[in-house]
């Protein structure tokens, strides 16, 4: 009985399993089947959200190849064509400046805030090897056109550039008014010519070790700029070699040492060519030439610079000679004097980034909330101009004149941002005269060493 | 002879030689599937012109989607000859740029269309979704693949080949409209040509069908195998002719009128046709259409003059923006 009951109990067991089983299997297969269409349905959708996306991927690249690019910056706004060939750029330049002359025997109306510059400058590429300059400054009494020229690039070898330009002698005169040293660049900038009319041919040679620039340009009297006229059918020819020979040898300390000369040679017969006047560096002339001077003959410059920059470290220093024919008046006595001047300038970035010739680019903004306060930098420079002795007293006044400025300037940036930044200068200049001069100069502001301070809130992009 | 005399003959004998070897570069600009086609031509021309000049021809081939690279020819793309998908694309060379003349189509026999193809389609081994005809691209579940009408030529055909159903089988254009409008929704990915389309079906192995050209389609199956892909035949396609013509603006800009007619003349030849063929282009030449006749399957084709009155009307019921294509895939 116990049997059959365990063999009724096994079969009915064997039965309900058997029944499960037949009744199971094709309910999991069915679902098996929908599993599988719904798993291939899935990756089918999968696949078309891939490639979709995929297709939007090429058509937004195809589209980027034609479609033109706006950058914004603060380097400036830029407009591209898709392919880089075309562009133009524009970007401004603000300094405000405040001046204030110390211990300077009253009388000089000199202590003033003014609009040093505001220029809006265009800058543009055409078919990739084209490229122009239009700088306007909006800062003086009236409106300028600084620069206005255009270049054609051959290779990095060799380009050519015409129109306004700034003539390749002065190593400081050339580097950018937003990134030198101090406010004013020093009183060597007097005896090299600023921005001429001309052409020139430039470029870089042995992997951008070299730096060349040699050019014909109407020719100026010291410091001048061209007022887009000529006064004379003589020409100036200017040249330039500057050297960075272990620009290549990175971690060398020498790796960021330039060194190299200019010179200038023509011939000038001109009233206004050679009577610009000699600045210090709160910008008060301290030497002209008489009114009567004339340029009569050849004039040259000969200019030994250098240009150092280690990490956070940077110096740079220029020495020029500037020969001149003058005649006291037209039928007066010829004869060539030779001016000099040098200096030495240097900087120390506080907050570490590195000096540059093109500007210190802070690692942060300032941003109070943040914390952040962009990058700070001291710097120092000693100059020295020599008139010749022999300029007294037939072509220029001993009485009115100093013929030796000796300058020493201590100042503090404040770099905010990349765009913005504050600076602080001190001034001390020194003048020596001519032993035909009087005890007491007749120009005021020559009695006293001048002692100015200069700050200026700039705005560069 | 005097020296000055043996100078100049010299100098003479120089400049010939230099002159004598020139190395002349064409860009032709084409449409997605003709890659393989111009790569065998181009050596064959080249072969061809080195022998009959002495000049080295080097061309460099463009690719995309037939209306895009029209619009890239409009935009400057300095292309000598155009060989793309179908006359309005040519048409649009003349409209927007006067790149050449407006009866550029005579300048070449048979309306300058060297070679012809029609559409098919190309489904997966097995057909597991039986696809025979065009109704079946409508049924429900059934995934198309076929590239953009408003970018590709090879698009605005396989539209057209299924209106030209749709219209022969139920007698209207409201008829062939609303079908042509079903079978767009069964379309996941409008690739912007043909190729793309290819690629879609086959390498990312979407779809059930693709809509394709007749050589694009031999191709798949060359490439890919005939173990994977199977070609189905429908009971209606179009005829599609597929252009070629010199731009004119730009051969005479860069001095190579001469060698562009050439090249575009050579595709008449015999060599030319063969190549044609071999590439699963249907050649006009008929020595050659015989050679490949059994490569090619026949089929009713019906034309774009006959059925839609041209290209110039078709582009403008159905593809110029606000066309009854817009129309179907807006919905």
């Amino acid at each position: 009985m116990r049997n059959f009951t365990i063999i009724r109990r096994t079969a009915l067991v064997a039965a309900l399993a058997l029944t499960s089983t037949a009744f199971a299997e094709p309910a999991d297969a069915a679902d098996l089947l929908a599993l599988r269409e719904q798993v291939r349905a899935l990756e089918q959708q999968l696949k078309i959200i891939s490639r979709q996306l995929e297709i939007k991927e090429e058509a937004a690249t195809a589209a980027a190849a034609t479609t033109p690019k706006i950058t914004v910056n603060d380097k400036g706004f830029t407009l591209a064509s898709p392919d880089g060939a075309n562009s133009i750029k524009l970007r401004g330049l603000v300094q405000l400046d405040s001046r204030l002359f110390f211990s300077d025997g009253g009388g000089v109306a000199n202590n003033a805030f003014i609009l040093r510059r505001a220029r809006l400058i265009s800058e543009g590429q055409l078919a990739k090897n084209y490229s122009f300059q239009l700088v306007t400054d909006f800062g003086g009494s009236s409106v300028i056109i600084q620069d206005a020229n255009f270049t054609v690039a051959i290779d990095k070898s060799l380009q050519f550039k015409f129109g306004k330009f700034k003539s390749p002698v002065g190593l400081e005169l050339l580097q950018s008014d937003s990134w030198t040293f101090f406010n004013e660049r020093s009183i060597v900038t007097n005896l090299v010519p600023n921005r001429d009319l001309g052409v020139q041919a430039s470029g870089d040679l042995f992997g951008g070790r070299v730096n060349y620039a040699a050019g014909v340009f109407n020719g100026l009297g010291d410091g001048a700029s061209t007022t887009n006229a000529d006064f004379d059918n003589e020409k100036d020819v200017v040249g330039r070699v500057i050297a960075t020979p272990f620009k290549n040898d990175a971690g060398s300390p020498v790796q960021g040492l330039s060194f190299g000369v200019s010179a200038s040679s023509g011939r000038e017969k001109t009233a206004s060519g050679r009577t610009a006047g000699y600045k210090t560096d709160g910008q008060q002339t301290f030497f002209t030439y008489a009114a009567t001077t004339i340029a009569d003959g050849r004039n040259w410059r000969v200019s030994p610079q250098l240009d150092y920059r280690l990490g956070a470290f940077g110096a740079i220093g220029e020495y020029v000679v500037s020969g001149i024919n003058v005649r006291p008046s037209p039928t007066g006595l010829k004869t060539e004097l030779q001016n000099k001047a040098w200096q030495l300038a240097a900087g120390y970035v506080l907050t570490g980034e590195d000096s540059s010739y093109n500007g210190v680019s802070p690692r942060t903004n300032f941003d109070w909330s943040a914390g952040t306060w962009g990058a700070f930098e001291i710097v120092a420079r000693y100059a020295a101009v020599k008139v010749d002795d022999a300029a007294f007293p037939l072509y220029a006044a001993a009485a009115s004149n100093a013929d030796r400025a000796k300058a020493f300037g201590l100042g503090f940036n404040w770099y905010l941002s990349k765009a913005v930044a504050f600076k602080i200068d001190g001034y001390q200049t020194r003048f020596g005269f001519s032993p035909l001069a009087p005890a007491v100069p007749t120009t005021q502001i020559l009695r006293q060493k001048e002692q100015a301070f200069l700050s200026r809130f700039q705005l560069s992009f | 002879m005097k020296f000055k005399t043996l100078l100049l003959v010299a100098l003479a004998i120089a400049t010939g030689s230099v002159a004598g070897a020139k190395t002349i570069e064409l860009l032709n600009v084409s449409y997605d599937p003709t890659r393989e086609l111009y790569t065998d031509y181009n050596a064959a021309f080249a072969k061809y012109w080195k022998a009959k000049t002495g000049d080295d021809i080097v061309v460099k081939q463009s690719h995309g989607g037939s209306g895009k690279q029209a619009r890239s020819l409009i935009d400057g793309l300095q292309g000598d000859v155009a060989t793309l998908a179908l006359a309005a694309d040519i048409d649009a060379l003349y409209d927007n740029a006067k790149l050449l003349p407006a009866d550029w189509q005579k300048r070449l026999p048979n309306n300058s269309t060297p070679y012809t193809s029609t559409i098919v389609f190309l489904v997966r081994k097995g057909n597991p979704k039986a696809i025979k005809d065009w109704n079946d691209l409508v049924k429900p579940g059934v995934s198309v693949v076929t590239p953009n009408p408003k970018t590709s030529g090879g698009a605005r055909w396989n539209y057209l080949a299924a209106w030209a159903y749709a219209k022969h089988r139920d007698g209207s254009d409201d008829a062939a409209k609303k079908f042509v409008a079903a079978l767009f929704k069964n379309v996941p990915v409008l690739d912007s040509g043909a190729r793309g389309s290819t690629t879609t079906f086959v390498q990312r192995a979407i779809g059930d069908v693709a809509i394709s050209w007749e050589n694009e389609a031999f191709l798949a199956l060359k490439e890919f195998g005939a173990d994977k892909f199977e070609i189905v035949v429908p009971s209606l396609s179009i005829l599609a002719e597929p252009p070629v013509a010199i731009v004119d603006k730009v051969v005479k800009k860069k001095g190579t009128t001469e060698v562009a007619k050439g090249y575009l003349e050579y595709l008449y030849s015999d060599e030319g046709q063969d190549i044609a063929g071999r590439n699963f282009y249907r050649p006009r030449n008929p020595s050659a259409a015989t050679k490949y006749a059994n490569v090619f399957p026949q089929l009713q084709l019906v034309t774009i003059d006959a059925e839609f009155g041209g290209w110039t009307s078709a582009q403008k019921t159905h593809f110029a923006d606000g066309g009854v294509f817009d129309q179907i895939y807006a919905k």
